[in-house]
């Protein structure tokens, strides 16, 4: 989950996320870089006491100044478009999902071999335990097999919503009438929080996404147990 | 800047002569061209590859109604495919 004052990405849980994550890295040090030498040009042009009226082109820095850009920008496209493509790639999944977004819920469907379904609505601050989050915690969290590919189908019963959990690197609308796919790998257990990304009136910012990645015995153990309180 | 008042106004085949003579005198528009002209071919040979060959379009009402009902299960109608084998994936659904 986010922690305060953080201004960087959270730990990636996936490996699109860790693909995301390095990508970041390259585009965001290619930046660093070009500011860099265009800030010190910026103070050396205002601090310098020469001054040269009579220069007026030069073909040579003309052709620098157009082929390096070109080439950084070339090394930043392919590693992009690579991820896009990634991100796009339907995997074999182990697990389909139906992610349904309300107002002001999300409700969650495994329909694979039986029919588990439930709602999960966000805890409300004065029932916290000591130790949960504030806006974060769910009563019912969405329990995945870790290192399954899981594919998840999501779409909203009334308004927009949108299902995303940052360190997953996952985020789709919820589109009324539309069916949406996207897919991901928990590559660690744990547990990964996200919130609804895409104003759905006034609980907008309190129905908050929780998954918990187990290994496949305990998520096992949970869908019976689940398909017994039923 | 440097081209285009010279090339306002006048006929195509004479805008050929022109470039011409402006890339003798101003070699360092070579870089340029090739960038930009290979990044325009580039857009546009993706964009044609998209409105032949996506299965959402559809160009012919009578004969091909909805090309996107008739993709194939090992069919990889994305440009590029990093780390799957399409030809590798199982038909899973049943037919109707």
């Amino acid at each position: 989950m986010a922690h305060p004052s953080q201004l960087g990405f959270q730990d990636a849980a996936s490996p699109v996320m860790e693909e995301l994550l390095h990508f970041h890295d390259h585009a965001l040090m290619i930046v660093f870089l070009i500011s860099t030498l265009v800030l010190y040009i910026i103070v050396a042009m205002v601090t310098t006491k020469l001054t040269n009226k009579f220069i007026l082109d030069s073909q040579e820095i003309e052709i620098i100044w157009t082929l390096l850009p070109a080439i950084i920008l070339i090394l930043i496209a392919l590693p992009s478009l690579r991820i896009l493509y990634l991100m796009d790639e339907i995997n074999d999944p182990h697990l389909t999902i139906k992610a349904m977004g309300h107002q002001w819920y999300w409700s969650y469907e495994y329909t694979d071999y039986e029919d588990l379904g439930f709602d999960s609505y966000m805890i409300p601050t004065q029932d916290l335990a000591p130790g949960q989050f504030r806006l974060l915690e769910a009563d019912h969290r969405m329990v995945v097999p870790v290192e399954s590919p899981i594919r998840i189908l999501i779409s909203a019963e009334d308004v927009l919503h949108s299902w995303a959990v940052p360190s997953l690197g996952v985020k789709m609308d919820a589109v009324p009438g539309r069916l949406n796919q996207t897919a991901f790998i928990a590559s660690r257990p744990g547990v990964f929080y996200g919130q609804c990304s895409e104003i759905c009136g006034a609980n907008h910012s309190f129905m908050p996404i929780v998954v918990e990645a187990v290994p496949l015995e305990h998520f096992e153990n949970w869908s019976s147990l689940m398909l017994e309180d039923a | 800047c440097v081209q285009s008042r010279l090339t306002l106004h006048v006929r195509n085949d004479k805008m050929l002569a022109i470039v011409r003579k402006q890339l003798r005198n101003h070699p360092a528009l070579i870089p340029l061209f090739f960038f930009i002209g290979g990044g325009a071919a580039m857009s546009l040979l993706y964009l044609a590859r998209l409105g032949l060959r996506n299965p959402d379009v559809c160009w012919d009402r009578k004969n091909n109604p909805e090309p996107w009902n008739k993709l194939g299960p090992t069919d990889q109608y994305k440009f590029f495919a990093v780390n799957m084998d399409y030809s590798k994936l199982k038909k899973d659904r049943p037919d109707f």
